[in-house]
């Protein structure tokens, strides 16, 4: 029902002697399209043929111009940083806003100009297709899904079990090949070192006899005396690559002298004075737990709002976090510096199925 | 011998030992007074700041303000006063300096937390009550001059990241804490407001004294500070200074709404 049944196919010759303007009415006849309006939008050279041109040749024209702007912007503008103090940063800032206005406004114009070209230059014609309503005709639906049926029945496919099971074999390998690369790199043994599993080991544990000395940011080793009372400084294992070790971020908090604490069971003396040392890494999904609030004595997780109580052992008092935060035992060397004593007692961070256990031996 | 010449030389060799004794006497006398001008001249002065601290007419006028404005929560020798206010006894210049420039006290009401209004004294009030706190205890003490360590900026960047961001936020939007307490916004801290704060931890806030963030580290972020406060926003709006999530929000409906609009509008008109 497609129409053009009853066009008459001209010969070869007749085709070669056709115009454009006749092969292309034939073409749309022969899809059941009828041409009644169909020429130039314009008489050619007349002034409203012109006025079209120049209106679709306006946005390409801007297409281009906007297209040099951007590469002039994007080569010349000063992009290199200026300071607040300079007085130019206003120019630094306005870089990008630039480049992105010009690129934008070249696509803009072009897509302008395609679509003011299709309105305006396109030839004008009025068409007329035949065309059908609702489903296909019953002859045509019951022919199709018979030739599908029967090349189906005439394979074989229904009574070949071995085909059908090799082919389910097939998609299974197929869907797998499409899994393992990216599941893969997911899977990981973590009981591969045993009891020295990194679930276990920090890089606070001491190789031998040398115990880790807590350090700040920049490498320094910490005194008593560094901290005033009520404060806290974050501290990374004075080792290597310590300050990298996403691990072994610890708080070490100066409460006040007058501060009542009440250490964990099993854990007092883990203190040095009033200097206490939490990992910093939320018991919870190990966001970095540092909003200390030094007169209520509250660790706050900006991630899910849980709160740890440094008076009560860094218990969790609100918020999803069920764990206390681990705390790290620390004493001075001969030197005066804060030093760990061992690793945590615990795994620091998420709990994992294995974590309430401890090590095997 | 007792010739008129001889009495004569007698005389004027007496004469001359009372001159020398006289001019002696006044040599002397101008050594020491020029020594004395001298030494008042080069000896190095003693420190003039410390001079108006020790200033009894500010300190007495401290005393007055603290006995109209302060006594009734912090008592009568700063002591407290259980259920109202702290003791006041070791806080310092940097602790009143900050509480009384910023407005937060004296304090309208006890809140969760002080919030920062119109100062209620000027700028020589609040230094003659620092004055006055400062005689309890001593305490930590904002230095004059510059506060600001421009050469280190990048270093202050990544000091406050570590030590200030978590709660006031990377560009210094400030942020919630527990129990409706709050790290404040910085958009209205100056270079002294903020060291004051960093040295005395007001409220919530942890100390940074100087044995943690060094003078040079303090001023380091207080010049990141202003200069992030200060840096002119690339799209003229800063968002709220959240980076990605609300101007990832913003694009997405604006972009978008844009995007579907002209595509209605273009459906309309073909």
């Amino acid at each position: 029902m497609s129409g053009g049944e009853n066009v008459v196919v001209p010969s070869d010759e007749e085709l070669a002697k056709m115009s454009t303007e006749d092969l292309a009415r034939l073409g749309a006849r022969l899809d059941g399209v009828e041409l009644v309006e169909y020429g130039e939008r314009y008489v050619p050279g007349s002034p409203a043929d012109k006025a079209a041109e120049r209106s679709v040749s306006k946005w390409f024209l801007l297409t281009a111009i906007s297209a040099v702007a951007f590469i002039g912007f994007f080569i010349w503008w000063p992009h290199e940083y200026e300071t607040v103090e300079s007085g130019r940063q206003w120019i630094f800032a306005l870089y990008n806003p630039l480049i992105g206005l010009f690129m934008g406004l070249t696509l803009y114009c072009f897509g302008v100009g395609v679509i003011a070209a299709a309105k305006r230059l396109t030839p004008h014609e009025v068409a007329v297709q035949q065309r059908h309503i609702g489903m296909s005709a019953e002859v045509d639906r019951r022919t199709l899904g018979a030739e599908l049926a029967d090349t189906g029945a005439k394979a074989g496919i229904k009574r070949r079990g071995l085909l059908k099971s090799s082919m389910g074999v097939a998609g299974l390998g197929l869907g797998v090949v499409a899994i393992v690369p990216v599941l893969g790199g997911f899977i990981k043994n973590p009981w591969a070192k045993g009891d020295e599993s990194d679930l276990w080991v920090t890089a606070w544990r001491p190789t031998g006899d040398k115990k880790v000395r807590l350090v700040s940011i920049d490498g320094t080793p910490l005194r008593p005396q560094d901290l005033s009372a009520g404060s806290m400084e974050t501290v990374f294992p004075g080792v290597p690559g310590g300050a990298k070790a996403s691990d072994s971020a610890v708080m070490l908090i100066r409460l006040r002298p007058n501060d009542q604490v009440t250490p964990r069971r099993g854990q007092a003396g883990f203190e040095f004075g009033d200097y206490y040392a939490y990992s910093k890494i939320c018991t919870h999904v190990g966001c970095p737990v540092s909003l200390y609030e030094q007169q209520t004595g509250r660790i706050l997780c900006p991630c899910h709002q849980s709160q740890f109580n440094v008076y009560d052992g860094a218990f969790p008092v609100f918020g999803p976090a069920t764990r206390p935060l681990p705390q790290l035992p620390i004493a001075l060397d001969d030197e005066g510096y804060f030093i760990a004593v061992s690793d945590f007692i615990e795994p620091v961070g998420p709990g994992f199925w294995e974590s309430g256990q401890g090590r095997t031996t | 011998m007792n010739s008129p010449a001889n009495r004569q030389r007698r005389r004027f060799a007496r004469r001359s030992k009372a001159m020398r004794r006289v001019s002696g006497g006044l040599a002397l006398l101008f050594a020491l007074i020029t020594a004395g001008f001298l030494y008042s001249a080069l000896a190095p002065q003693a420190g003039t700041a410390v001079a108006a601290e020790d200033d009894p007419v500010a300190i007495a006028a401290g005393q007055q303000l603290y006995n109209n404005s302060c006594i009734t929560c912090h008592g009568a020798n700063l002591q407290g006063v259980q259920g109202r206010g702290p003791s006041l006894i070791g806080v310092g210049q940097a602790a009143t300096y900050f509480q009384v420039s910023t407005g937060r006290m004296p304090a309208a009401d006890n809140g969760a937390q002080m919030p920062r209004k119109e100062p209620f004294f000027n700028e020589e009030e609040t230094n003659q009550l620092s004055a006055f706190v400062q005689t309890f205890g001593g305490g930590p003490q904002v230095p004059s001059g510059s506060l600001r360590n421009d050469a280190e900026i990048a270093r202050g960047a990544e000091l406050y990241r570590l030590n200030c961001a978590s709660c006031h936020n990377f560009t210094g939007k400030g942020g919630a804490l527990s129990q409706g307490k709050y790290a404040p916004a910085l958009d209205e801290a100056t270079d002294s407001q903020i060291y004051a704060a960093m040295l005395s931890g007001p409220e919530n806030m942890p100390k940074f004294g100087d044995g943690q963030l060094t003078p040079d580290d303090k001023k380091a972020i207080i010049s990141y500070v202003q200069n992030a406060k200060a840096t002119v926003d690339p799209g003229g709006y800063g968002l709220g200074g959240f980076g990605p999530v609300s101007e990832g929000l913003f694009a997405f409906l604006v972009g978008m709404g844009l995007i579907v609009g002209v595509t209605l509008w273009m459906g309309a008109r073909a």
